[in-house]
């Protein structure tokens, strides 16, 4: 996202005007537009027009409107936002108080205005304005029948195509059965490929599973690669990673942006770091349980006692809250700040992030062991 | 042998998955241990009847009731310890979990299962109205499908008083919050909503009536001590109440609202005529990775004739061309140029023999651990196992994993949970220790401890000695006088012959879980491929194939590659279909009779027990889930309740975390519907498997389902 102008006080008011610039952004502003802020952008409307023969003719204009936002939606395979709500910004054709839908698209500027700039939203944009590494991954992840394709960006991992294919077993005399059906799986996969993976945007691709499907796919691709001369695939023989993964299914990612070739080259990224802070997590349940914690009543529970050392939280604790839980989560976010320890806030596009959303959202490593967490109900 | 005794012989304690296990009384998940009451020196209390038993007694005098046995172990241990008692219990979650069939049912106990009973009351119900529902709708209700009465077996007329109380308090608080749109809400359920169907229409003369029937349960119940009269009527009044509504607003959602119709089974399904005796026997060959088990199968049918002189020469030479000569058996069962290649199996494969008793149909399946999955979806419909171990020095070891769980035991644990009771452990590459009695029982002591704690009878398992490459022990006795030596039990294909039949119903509404779907010259474009579990088919049949809802006609039936008239519950068999397009039957689904269509759900409440796992299991935890052939990727959403293990009640409400070996009630939802069944409803829809990052965390039953697929 590219920050044009930027004009407000920390924890008061103030207005950015920002273009985003790829689908990622689109994110970040997602994150960034909350309900009550005020959103300026132009904008086309369709307006009805007095003609000299005294009849109405519909017309669409551009205008430039200014709307007290009432609602947000992120529609991640358009990579369109729609912010809805009331005007505020005098004009020849749309009243006062009338609504509107804007529609923000990467490459179209727009300037968001706050009430207060709390903390949250300072980060979200300071990161989104951030140009540094992004993952840029393509994965396929499959298990023999299923497979899913991946991109995986800065904070967000979109899910391309998802291939599902029923293989037979192998069964006496219709064993071709078998081996038709898993060209056919391999096929549709190499298709999904060609028509979703640009190598000039993604560093490298990682093809992960159970067993040795990757390596049979892997062997299909080139094979098929030479046979029918598709370049790109050539070129970029080198860029193919093969890693492991437990299944096929959209969770085991975690899995395979764990593996060390693959870690490797995207340490520095969010989608990497998260990966690590679950896991941290993770590990420290299983080794000693009394010192990790998830769910709000439990992670508050460690606050008050200052015993958490990570916090683990998703941003759409931010965004689907109303304004006092948000302010909530926005003060535990400074104070675990404050009183010295680490916040990951993930994003919930992340594998990482949706299973931290379904592990309630938060969670937290903790300085000392709880044991009487035990006791208190979830 | 009790737990003690095993520590003593300092066994591997982590074998002891468990915790307490059975291994002289049979009785299925009845063994409940209550409270015990304060009883006097040289006296003990009975938990049901309160009389006053000796010392020396194990079993109630007047009811026969097991003793609670902490008692025993607490005063006694010493005692027992000396092997004087085969009366060592199985956890009532063990037993629960992984419950005999009731075919085989044996003598002694004349237990009341509070636990089933509690478990058919959906756990959180009211013991008692089960008593009295079930009478009442044995009395209105003619209509109802027959496996639905399942109930009678539990024995709702002698609940302990504490259940009774404690169900009761807690009926009004967790009366189902889940539609009970369809009768597929388990057997008590129908039989209440019937009821409601009866009464008249408004809440006064329900709460009357059923509180007339809460007087008179209690009358059954004279002995109890203690009990709240007071506001058990308006508990069920209330109940019935939110069960009226709950009709009222789910009752077009309702898929299966014939099922209430009493199914009756056609003549032709019951009729023996069918080539005579031989029953079929579907027999899983599971272990490690590497330890034998295509080698062995490949070698029986080569051994018994299935496999052609010709045939046989050419996987030999095949495989030596490969640089896999040793592989050559193993290539009758692993087809797929893949498995060739690397010497691994995949995918299960399906093999047919005949032996004295039996028609056999070999699951060989694969060890590696990346292919569990595949293992559970193709030999789920397992009735029996041979558990394939190889005997030399590290293999062995590293089958039962040092530390993470080798495959050994995770196969083990699996099959016990797939329902399977009867185990054949082949010690397989005797060749390999120099056909070593010593090396043979100490597999036998390890491995012997572990499947205890599975939950897997003494009397149940059976250990042979065997070389496959060398023919040992096969279909014949040993002729290697290093093992004859010492080896006089029978050979493999005897040890088969001697497992018991399966049990087998055909009374029940057609339900074949589809394994595989495929397209053959003979089976034509669709075929599916999968075990009768219930009922009986045969050409022209009209079955419904779920979840699709299409309704197709079977054409042909083959068993063995070999077209025959009817299948049976029991048999495996591929069954070409037609009418319906190929799209619309995928592996996981069922073919079920049209009149009774099995539920799909993606929402589950299941009770489980978690293996050893590394990684608490969490609200939220990802994991994939097995169901009979199905699998799909699902979440934990609620963990609701912790079990104890001795005796299955409620030891603690919405724990943050499950750890190893704990039991507990559990939500999970599902990324996509499958047909599944409550497991008082249908057994093989309702066992369910849990596995993440590549290990099996936990194996459990559904006891509910939760939310239609409409
Ligand atoms: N010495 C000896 N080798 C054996 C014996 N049985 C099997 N093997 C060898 O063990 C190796 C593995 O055999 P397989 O039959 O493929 O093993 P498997 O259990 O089917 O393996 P997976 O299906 O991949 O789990 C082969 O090289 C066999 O020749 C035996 O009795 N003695
Ligand atoms: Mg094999």
């Amino acid at each position: 996202m590219k920050l044009v102008r930027r004009d407000l006080v920390s924890n008061g008011p103030g207005s950015v005007k920002v273009v985003p610039e790829e689908d990622d952004d689109m994110w970040h502003a997602y994150n960034l537009i909350c309900v009550g802020d005020s959103v300026l952008a132009v904008t086309v409307r369709k307006v009805l027009r007095e003609m000299a023969s005294g009849g109405r003719d519909a017309e669409r204009v551009k205008l430039k409107l200014e709307i007290k936002v009432e609602s947000v939606d992120y529609d991640k395979e358009g990579s369109v936002l729609r912010i809805r709500g009331k005007n505020i910004l005098e004009n020849e054709h749309v009243k006062i108080g009338q609504f509107h839908t804007l529609e923000i698209e990467p490459h179209r500027p727009f300037v968001l205005r706050k009430d207060i700039w709390d903390s949250m939203a300072l980060d979200v944009l300071q990161q989104a304005c951030d140009p540094s590494a992004s993952a840029d991954l393509a994965v396929i992840l499959m298990q023999e029948g299923l497979a899913h394709l991946f991109l995986i960006g800065k904070s967000i991992t979109t899910t391309r195509s998802r291939i599902e294919t029923s293989i037979p077993r192998k069964h006496g005399p219709a064993i071709a059965g078998y081996e038709s059906a898993l060209k056919k799986f391999f096929e549709n996969v190499l298709q999904a490929l060609l028509k979703h993976i640009d190598f000039k945007v993604v560093r490298c691709v990682v093809i992960a599973s159970p067993g040795f499907t990757k390596d049979q796919f892997r062997d299909y691709l080139l094979l098929e690669a030479e046979r029918r001369q598709l370049r790109s695939i050539i070129e970029n023989k080198s860029r193919l990673i093969l890693a492991h993964s437990t299944s096929g299914y959209k969770h085991s990612l975690k899995e395979v942006l764990d593996a060390p070739s693959v870690m490797n080259l995207i340490k520095d990224t969010k989608a990497a770091q998260e990966v690590r802070a679950l896991k941290d997590f993770f590990s420290m349940l299983s080794n000693d349980a009394a010192r990790a914690c998830y769910g709000p009543k439990h992670v508050e529970v460690a606050h008050e006692r200052m015993a958490i050392q990570t916090l683990l939280i998703t941003d759409s604790l931010f965004k689907n809250s109303d304004i006092s839980t948000r302010q909530k989560y926005v003060k535990l976010v400074d104070s675990v700040k404050d009183s010295g320890g680490t916040v990951h806030v993930f994003s919930s596009m992340h594998v990482s992030g949706d299973q931290l959303a379904q592990l309630t959202g938060i969670a937290a490593i903790l300085r000392f062991p709880l044991p009487d967490l035990e006791d208190i109900e979830m | 042998m009790t737990r003690d005794v095993l520590r003593k012989l300092n066994y591997e304690l982590d074998y002891d998955i468990y915790v307490e296990y059975d291994d002289g009384n049979d009785i299925e998940g009845r063994l409940v241990l209550l409270d015990k009451p304060t009883s006097k020196p040289g006296l003990w209390h009975c938990s049901i009847c309160t009389n006053e038993n000796d010392q020396s007694l194990l079993s109630c005098d007047t009811c026969g009731v097991f003793r609670d046995s902490t008692a025993i172990f607490d005063n006694d241990s010493g005692e027992k310890a000396n092997g004087k008692s085969n009366n060592s219990r199985a956890s009532v979650m063990a037993r629960s979990l992984f419950a005999l069939s009731p075919h085989w049912l044996p003598k002694p106990a004349i237990i009341p299962d509070i636990f089933l009973a509690k478990e058919a009351a959906k756990s959180h119900e009211k013991g008692c109205i089960e008593a009295r529902f079930s009478d009442l709708h044995k009395i209105f209700t003619s209509p109802q499908r027959n496996h639905s009465i399942n109930i009678a077996p539990f024995q709702f007329d002698t609940p302990s008083p504490d259940d009774i109380v404690s169900a009761g308090k807690s009926a009004a608080r967790n009366f189902p919050k889940v539609p009970l749109g369809s009768t597929k809400a388990s057997s008590n359920i129908i039989g209440k909503k019937e009821i409601v169907n009866l009464l008249p229409d408004n809440e006064i003369s329900n709460s009357s009536s059923a509180s007339s029937s809460k007087d008179n349960h209690i009358d059954v119940r004279e002995s109890s001590n203690s009990r709240d009269h007071g506001d058990a009527p308006q508990i069920i009044a209330d109940d019935l109440h939110r069960l009226k509504l709950d009709k009222k607003s789910n009752n077009n959602k309702s898929k299966k609202a014939h099922r209430n119709v009493q199914y009756k089974p056609e003549k032709w399904m019951l009729s023996d005529q069918e080539e005579g005796t031989l029953s079929q026997l579907n027999l899983a060959v599971v272990g490690h990775v590497d330890s034998g088990k295509s080698t062995l199968c490949g070698r029986i049918l080569q051994l018994l004739g299935r496999i052609s002189k010709k045939q046989m020469h050419k996987y030999e030479k095949e495989a030596k061309e490969k640089g896999k000569g040793s592989f050559a058996y193993s290539w009758a069962m692993d087809e797929s140029a893949e498995e060739r290649e690397r010497g691994i199996t995949m995918t299960v494969a399906v093999a047919y023999f005949d032996s004295k008793i039996f028609r056999v149909v070999l699951l060989d399946s694969p060890g590696h651990k990346d292919f569990v999955p595949n293992m559970i979806s193709g030999a789920t419909q397992a009735d029996a196992a041979i558990l394939v171990v190889d005997a030399s020095v590290g293999s062995f070891e590293a089958g039962m994993g040092g530390h993470n769980v080798g495959q050994t035991k995770e196969h083990a644990q699996l099959i016990r949970s797939f329902g399977v009771e009867q185990i054949i452990v082949a010690v397989n590459k005797m060749d390999l220790v120099d056909f070593s009695k010593e090396r043979f029982d100490f597999i036998k002591l390890q491995l012997g401890h572990f499947l205890r704690s599975c939950g897997f009878k003494e009397s149940s398992v059976v250990w042979i000695p065997l070389s496959a490459m060398e023919n040992q022990n096969l279909v014949a006795t040993a002729s290697d006088v290093r093992l004859s030596s010492w080896y006089q039990g029978c050979c493999l294909l005897d040890a088969i012959d001697s497992l018991k039949p399966p049990h087998r119903d055909v009374s029940k509404p057609l339900i074949l879980p589809i394994c595989d779907v495929v397209a053959s010259h003979s089976l034509g474009q669709v075929a599916v491929c999968g075990k009768l579990e219930f009922g009986a088919l045969r050409a022209s049949s009209k079955v419904l194939v779920m979840p699709s809802g299409d309704i197709a006609t079977v054409r042909t039936i083959e068993r063995d590659y070999c077209s025959c008239s009817i299948a049976k519950a029991g048999d495996n068999v591929a069954v070409s279909l037609q009418g319906i397009d190929g799209g619309h039957v995928m592996p996981g689904g069922v073919l079920c009779h049209p009149d009774f269509p099995v539920t799909v759900a993606s929402s589950l409440e299941l009770k489980v027990l978690v293996l050893d796992v590394v990684t608490p299991i969490l609200v939220g935890s990802q994991v994939e889930i097995h169901i009979h052939h199905a699998k799909e990727a699902a979440r934990v959403t609620k963990i609701l309740s912790l079990l104890d293990q001795k005796t299955g009640k409620v030891s603690r409400n919405a724990p943050r975390i499950l750890t190893a070996r704990q039991s507990a009630i559990i939500v999970v939802a599902l990324d996509g519907a499958v047909c599944v069944e409550e497991f008082s409803v249908c057994r093989a829809l309702g066992r369910a498997f849990l596995r993440a990052s590549g290990s099996t965390i936990a194996v459990g039953i559904v006891t509910r389902v939760l939310e239609l697929e409409s």
